[in-house]
């Protein structure tokens, strides 16, 4: 690698990180409000751009590429075909309608929201508990994740330690100044630069492998099965429906997502973000699938996880060093501007959430102790990622299934006015419980008939629910009159 | 059109898009449609449609179903919403 350029961009880059927290902390004030949600007043691009970048991870590019590397073309359809239209579609069912109460009560997070619509500190309590512990072991894994894709494409020049304290440090450089609103500006920046990158990227290795008609034709001749879904033994039909309930529907539910729609300036601004989010989506998904279709023909040979390092290795066969540093670029990007939304919502649940549970914290002191504990997570979170403890990895591996089963208690929370605490509580506990079981196997396999567990464990909560509710009295009217009547002003206005 | 009316219209629209993705009877289509564009197979086209059904449904909704709050809850709003032109 060219070290002269490859230090000249990634210093470029990390300045141009500097300026726009520096810029983000000049105008942020020392309050709770503007802090951890940049005064509720973000707009269209503002959340789209944090959405996105939020919600794009190291995984779209590096594991969609190396799983399509095995799985073929039907990879797309798999991993992000029902996201398209979901995934959005959650800003609108549950975003929406907690903009509104986060506006008219001032609520800023889902175990305010939620502990207020079913007017129970158990309910807060049960949310904060399960939304950290799912959130934490995702946050160790994103940095484990980022570092080694960093240290990969960097052929072994930054060592994985040094990317882990690469990725967490310029994150907290303007994070901790500039709270949401300084990592939602560098969203903005970080967003647009993987997504041009990842275009050019495509366009760079499709020109070295002979073009688009050509490398097509080649895996058609050579690998036929690449094309067809049924052909694929890591695509079963069983598998691709168990899928729906997982990444695509868990997206609201995270913290550092559901706290982005709060900061919307307008109802404009969420219908805008909801309308262009399936473009966007299928846009960086398609362009790593593709890569790693073709790269199944162009580096053949690579097994199990192997695959995860395609795209390092089509940059570095097929393309000029310059790309191995835009590579780098790109995976700080992807990586950062997840990880920096993470941690911040982290330490947003504690301050709000936890602290004010044995002290009386003002505005100003939330703003200190949300440094405070960012740091401190930030430490710890350096800390496991070295480690790697096997436990932190396992809950890892099952947090997208345990976001996914809080959602049907947020959907009744604002749809359904009969939905009680007691339906909430054992809809929240029940589940996580259960996923554990099958996750952990402690559970026999063939409980789940055939599907992933997060398929029978959604139905459940939704069972636990509503069963529960009709068996217990139902919420006193002036508490449902607080979260339906704002609504019934709303959606039934004349 | 009451507003419940309304969400029903949207469930059965998330019901008809959550079939199209589950569309396990065209996968049969994979190798006998031609590439779009000289590049993309079915199995890759279908879900470049299907983002662009995405964004006409999600309008659809929009305009059906997702009202802007009124003036006067706009009042009540602890922070009072901007003006977002």
């Amino acid at each position: 690698m060219n070290t002269t350029l490859g230090l000249g961009i990634l210093i470029t880059y990390v300045c141009i990180l500097l300026i726009i927290g520096a810029f983000a902390a000049k105008v942020t004030l020392k309050t709770r409000e503007d802090y951890f949600l940049a005064g509720r007043g973000l707009g269209s691009i503002a959340v789209f751009m944090a959405l996105f970048a939020t919600n794009i991870t190291a995984f779209t590019i590096i594991g969609q590429a190396g799983f399509a590397y095995q799985a073929g073309y039907g990879a797309y359809g798999y991993v992000i075909g029902w996201s398209i239209f979901i995934t959005p579609f959650t800003y609108y069912l549950v975003g929406y309608r907690s903009w509104l109460l986060g506006k008219r009560y001032g609520y800023a997070t889902q175990p305010q929201v939620f502990g207020a619509i079913f007017n129970s500190r158990l309910v807060k309590l049960l949310f904060l508990i399960l939304l950290l512990y799912y959130t934490l072991p995702y946050l160790v894994v994103s940095i484990i994740g980022g570092s080694l894709a960093f240290t990969t494409i960097s052929e072994g020049l930054v060592p994985y330690w040094l990317s882990a304290v690469l990725i967490i440090g310029i994150s907290l450089i303007y994070t901790l100044p500039a709270g949401l609103r300084g990592t939602v500006w560098t969203d903005i920046f970080q967003g647009t630069v993987f997504l041009v990158l990842a275009i050019f990227l495509l366009f760079a290795v499709a020109q070295a492998l002979g073009g688009f008609t050509a490398i097509t034709e080649r895996i058609t001749q050579t690998n036929p099965a690449m094309l067809q879904r049924s052909l694929s033994p890591q695509i079963a039909p069983i598998n691709w429906f168990s899928f729906a309930f997982i990444n695509s529907i868990a997206v609201i539910v995270f913290p550092q997502m559901y706290t982005r729609i709060l900061a919307a300036r307008s109802s404009r601004n969420l219908k805008r973000v909801t309308l262009y989010y399936p473009l966007a989506l299928a846009v960086i998904f398609g362009v790593s699938t593709l890569l790693g279709v073709w790269g199944s023909v162009a580096v053949p040979g690579l097994v199990g996880k192997d695959s995860d390092n395609i795209v390092p290795l089509l940059i570095q066969k097929f393309l000029s060093p310059t790309w191995t540093v835009l590579g780098l670029v790109a995976i700080l990007a992807i990586v950062k501007s997840s990880i920096d939304s993470q941690l911040l919502s982290v330490a947003h649940l504690v301050t709000d959430d936890l602290l004010p549970r044995f002290k009386r914290i003002s505005s100003q002191q939330a703003v200190f102790w949300g440094r405070i504990v960012l740091v401190i997570f930030a430490a710890a979170a350096f800390y496991i990622a070295l480690v790697r403890p096997a436990a932190i990895l396992s809950i890892a591996a099952f947090a997208f299934s345990g976001f996914a089963v809080i959602l049907p208690v947020m959907i009744a929370g604002l749809y359904w006015p009969r939905a009680n605490k007691y339906g909430a509580i054992a809809a929240l506990i029940v589940p996580a419980i259960m996923l554990h079981l099958w996750y952990l196997e402690i559970l026999p396999k063939w409980t789940t008939f055939g599907f992933m567990p997060v398929f029978p464990t959604f139905v459940l909560a939704i069972l636990i629910l509503v069963v529960v509710s009709y068996l217990t009295p139902a919420p006193p009217s002036e508490q449902r009159e607080k979260t339906f009547g704002l609504f019934d002003q709303v959606f039934n206005a004349k | 059109m009451k507003f419940k009316i309304r969400l029903v219209l949207v469930a059965l629209i998330v019901l008809i898009m959550f079939l199209l993705h589950n569309s396990f009877w065209l996968w049969g289509l994979d190798d006998r449609v031609p590439l779009l564009f000289g590049f993309m197979p079915f199995a890759f086209s279908y879900y470049v449609g299907y983002a662009i059904l995405s964004v006409l449904v999600i309008k659809l909704i929009i305009k059906i179903a997702w009202p802007d709050p009124p003036a006067d809850v706009i009042e009540l709003f602890v922070d009072k919403e901007s003006v977002d032109k």
